[in-house]
């Protein structure tokens, strides 16, 4: 017999967060709405809430923590047999509900010990895999040296598969004469993606713009296309997060006589997701 | 012989009209068999058979949030500051944080003395600044209020760098902090922190290295 506990969402305090979370949803549903047929988008209860998300535990017991960090207090066990929900999940911890409408949290990898409602061990993948990073988002930052210029730097990257991935990078180098701004898109290669510090080579180009500080002279900026040829490595710290540090040689094509050579170096971090 | 091929036809006949009768109610007896009484309940138990995958959880690891605090710019007096933070937590320990902050900032005491000496125009005393961090929460914990009433905190400390625009200009900015989280729910966290901004400028001449501190008092929401 199963017991029904009631949800206890306190739903006005939730929609303040719904609320932030709008901007996200509208670009979602942009996305929904090309998947989907047009009928489906709009039959479709955004409001309803999901099936409760229930496994049955099949090992001798999980350990259930009072918070999401390994040090807090572990107060709870659920033995074999017990049907435990799934509420959400936080970094690397599942919040769950027992029967009795005890809520604690487990580890993320504990829920492997646990059987769905069809008999098989749970989908959640090994983020220390290689094969994890496949068809994933990469957000990263760096920081550095542009030339003697201070260098800071995002990317957006896309992992088609273990080795070859496409990012978009845009830096901001701010210097003592002048400040400058790159965007770029480029192709980087990982031969070794299952190493801890694993090298890539990456090619790129992009347009470099150079503002001249105004205290100075008064010089017009200048925009020009560069070419990018770089060289790193990745190590991996924990599960999705990585250590960046490359070197990247621009080629700049100036629209003077010559053309200019820069280095640029850079260590930051990325995340997959 | 004819009454035996009659009799063949007839026998294909009825064989035939039998099968057509009986199929659906064959069919039929399958399925009452399986909702029949207490037992079909049991065998076959009204539990959809779905495979769960990570998907399927609501992933909690992005937060967003506002601060207000004081913000003191060397030599340009103690001004508010309103900013606007985001943050990804990668794991239980590591964050990545990107703040945006601004501020407008006084009259230096030279200013103010001198009389009606003006360095600044009124534009270029608008401070602003963005920066990506790195966080480590170092110490995590909880308070214990009542017997039943305990509350998740964390003091965390913060390193990254970014550009703080000053004067019409940009200055490339390390920040360094250290803060204290209180979550009053899962979702829902105040944030009392404090961070220093370094950067160099060359605005009274000679280059100067000046730190600024903020002191911010923020909340935050995760989804």
């Amino acid at each position: 017999m199963k017991i029904k506990i009631e949800k206890r969402f306190n739903r006005s305090a939730k929609a303040c967060a719904y609320c932030l979370g709008i901007f996200t949803l509208c670009s979602a549903s942009l996305l929904l709405s090309a998947s989907a047929s047009a009928g489906d988008f709009w039959t479709l209860n955004w409001f309803t809430p999901d099936a409760p998300v229930e496994v049955t535990v099949n090992d001798a017991f999980i350990n259930v923590y009072n918070a999401p960090g390994r040090g807090y207090p572990i107060f709870h066990v659920v033995e074999r047999g017990e049907t435990i929900t799934l509420l959400k999940m936080k970094t690397d911890w599942i919040k769950i509900r027992t029967v009795r409408g005890i809520e604690g949290w487990i580890k993320r990898n504990d829920v492997l010990l646990t059987l769905g409602p069809d008999g098989q061990v749970p989908d959640f993948p090994d983020t220390t895999q290689a094969d994890y990073l496949v068809d994933r988002f990469e957000l990263g930052t760096a920081f550095g040296d542009f030339d003697g210029a201070d260098s800071m730097s995002v990317n957006l990257g896309y992992r088609f598969t273990k080795n070859l991935s496409t990012e978009i990078r845009l830096a901001q180098n701010t210097g003592q004469y002048s400040d400058s701004q790159i965007i770029a898109l480029a192709i980087l290669h990982q031969p070794f993606p299952e190493w801890r510090i694993s090298p890539f080579i990456g090619i790129g180009a992009g347009t470099l713009k150079t503002m001249p500080s105004s205290t100075l002279v008064q010089v017009e900026d200048r925009k020009d296309h560069i070419l990018q040829a770089s060289l790193g490595a990745y190590v991996h710290i924990t599960g999705r997060f990585f250590l960046r540090a490359e070197y990247i040689n621009d080629y700049v094509l100036t629209s003077r006589n010559t053309n200019e050579e820069v280095n640029e170096w850079k260590v930051g971090f990325n995340v997959f997701f | 012989m004819e009454s035996r091929v009659q009799r063949i036809f007839l026998a294909a006949g009825l064989v035939s009209a039998l099968g057509f009768f009986n199929a659906p109610v064959f069919a039929a007896d399958d399925k009452d068999k399986n909702n029949d009484g207490e037992l079909g309940k049991i065998i076959t138990p009204d539990i959809e058979r779905r495979h769960i995958k990570e998907a399927d959880l609501d992933l909690e690891d992005f937060e967003v949030g506002l601060y207000y605090g004081v913000l003191s710019v060397e030599d340009f007096g103690s001004n508010a500051v309103t900013g606007v933070t985001f943050s990804y937590h990668i794991t239980e320990d590591f964050f990545a944080q990107a703040n945006y902050g601004t501020s407008k900032t006084q009259k230096t005491s030279y200013e103010l003395l001198s009389g009606g000496v003006e360095l600044l125009t009124k534009n270029q005393r608008e401070l602003s600044y963005y920066n990506i961090s790195l966080g480590y929460n170092l110490l995590p914990g909880q308070v214990y209020i009542t017997d039943k009433w305990r509350f998740n905190t964390g003091v965390y400390f913060v390193a990254g760098a970014g550009n703080t625009r000053f004067a019409e200009k940009d200055y490339f900015t390390y920040n360094l902090g250290a803060g204290f989280k209180f979550y009053a729910t899962d979702w829902l966290l105040f944030d009392l922190s404090m961070r220093d901004y370094s950067f160099k400028h060359e605005l009274f001449g000679n280059s100067k290295k000046t730190n600024n501190l903020e002191s911010r008092l923020g909340v935050s929401v995760f989804f």
